[in-house]
């Protein structure tokens, strides 16, 4: 093994080494995020990591869905559907949580560090 | 020399596969069928090969909703609606082969669990949907039996049903079948890593980066606590509950499932959860043990390679003897 060798050999090795280090660095925790879908597109993200009160407007297949953000949990408050079922429902802040408004094709989804990856009810 | 050429090779190899592997990417899709949000997640290392299968998928799902709706006629289809809506003077319908194979399935559990498990009683839940929807009322036995016409499909073979009008619902079972259809189209393309939510229906293949899925059961007190959490890989977990889709009269919840040897909501139970290779089984078992005491319930899927869990209406916890291996 000569000199050139042995200089490839750690240059490899640190190669290596970065490549691993960037995969699981990856992996840190999730801020906290209401992912709002209108079908398959994201079309809104809420940040919940802070204290805040805010509403948020999209389009639903039937008319305007208000959102409301309440520190880290989320709520519909507003929408035009027969039953009202997602309204009705109340906060979500679980990350296996979601709310569902059927009717306007709307779902609301937390993106957080998880517990469970899904649920069944 | 010759070692290191060796040594850099094997470097490269690692990180070439290290690339494939990374490479695979994740996958999701939303969907509105039968009357439910389902949600298909899966991992696949081609982009192209991926994006058809999302079509797939799509289309494996539309089909079935269209197959299995009681409420609504499609062109050029004949589905449940149009078995018992139709004008035709022929003695017999040709269904398309996924129809007739999925009410050939549901029958012959039908006969299993000695017509406990029951496709044919649309006619009454008909009767039920008329009083949730004027939110008033519930049904007389008088009624109820007049609209009870059971017994009256007849599978002819050749993908020929007789043409006498039966009041089908595959209300408890399409969601579960067509899930397991999807699951087996996924593993034929060679996916092995993903998830399916359709409502009370999940099935699961392998997990990413970890050794099991996570797989809540919300309580059915609707207070967003879970009963357990089932943890497992190529499973299915499917729960009959009382608590979705139900109508409250004079204080006293009605649920959805229909008990066809009394013509009323069962009030067996809250809910039962089953784990199981097959979310179509998951689902003809789901609620097949909704309908039957838990005592019974417990004989019952021994005759199957299942577990459940039971919420008494009581809030008690039963479980089956192998149950707790999936906690």
């Amino acid at each position: 093994m000569n000199k050139s060798d042995k200089i490839l050999l750690i240059i490899i090795t640190i190669i290596i080494l970065v490549i691993c280090c960037i995969t699981f660095s990856k992996k840190s925790d999730l801020p906290k995020k209401a992912m709002v879908y209108y079908q398959n597109d994201l079309v809104l993200s809420i940040d919940l990591t802070d204290d805040s009160v805010n509403t948020y407007e999209v389009d639903g297949l039937l008319g305007k869905v208000v959102i409301e953000k309440n520190g880290s949990k989320v709520r519909v408050i507003e929408e035009n559907s027969p039953n009202h079922i997602c309204s009705k429902q109340g906060y979500i802040e679980e990350s296996y949580e979601v709310l569902i408004c059927l009717p306007n094709k709307i779902v609301i989804k937390i993106e957080a560090e998880e517990k469970i990856d899904t649920i069944v009810k | 020399m010759k070692r290191i050429s060796l040594l850099i090779i094997i470097c490269f190899c690692l990180l070439l596969s290290g690339c494939s592997l990374k490479q695979e990417k994740e996958y999701k899709l939303n969907l509105y069928y039968m009357d439910t949000y389902i949600y298909v997640d899966f991992f696949c290392n081609n982009k192209e090969q991926a994006e058809a299968m999302k079509t797939s998928i799509d289309s494996i799902y539309e089909s079935y909703h269209k197959l299995s709706d009681r409420y609504n006629e499609y062109d050029d289809i004949i589905n449940i609606y149009s078995i018992h809506n139709n004008d035709r003077k022929d003695d017999y319908l040709v269904l398309d082969p996924k129809l007739y194979d999925l009410l050939e399935y549901s029958l012959e559990f039908q006969k299993m669990t000695n017509n406990r498990f029951n496709i044919e009683i649309g006619g009454i839940i008909d009767v039920w949907k008329k009083y949730r929807e004027l939110g008033e009322g519930i049904p007389n036995v008088k009624e109820l039996k007049t609209a009870d016409k059971r017994n009256k499909l007849v599978l002819l073979g050749d993908n020929k049903i007789k043409n006498n009008h039966p009041n089908l619902d595959l209300g408890a079972i399409s969601k579960g079948y067509a899930t397991e259809k999807v699951g087996k189209y996924l593993e034929e393309q060679g996916i092995t890593k993903y998830l399916i939510n359709a409502g009370g229906n999940v099935k699961v293949g392998l997990p990413n980066n970890k050794d099991y899925y996570r797989v809540g059961i919300q309580s059915p007190n609707k207070d967003g606590s879970l009963v357990t959490i089932v943890k497992g890989k190529n499973i299915s977990v499917v729960t009959s509950g009382s608590y979705e889709r139900n109508y409250t009269y004079q204080g006293k919840t009605y649920s959805h499932i229909i008990d066809p040897s009394t013509l009323y909501p069962a009030e067996f139970m809250k809910s039962v959860t089953v784990i199981t290779e097959d979310s179509a089984i998951g689902d003809l078992l789901s609620t097949t043990l909704f309908l039957m005491n838990v005592d019974d319930g417990l004989e019952f899927i021994k005759n199957y390679n299942a577990e459940a869990i039971w919420v008494t209406n009581n809030d008690e916890l039963i479980r089956s003897e192998g149950f707790s291996s999936y906690e």
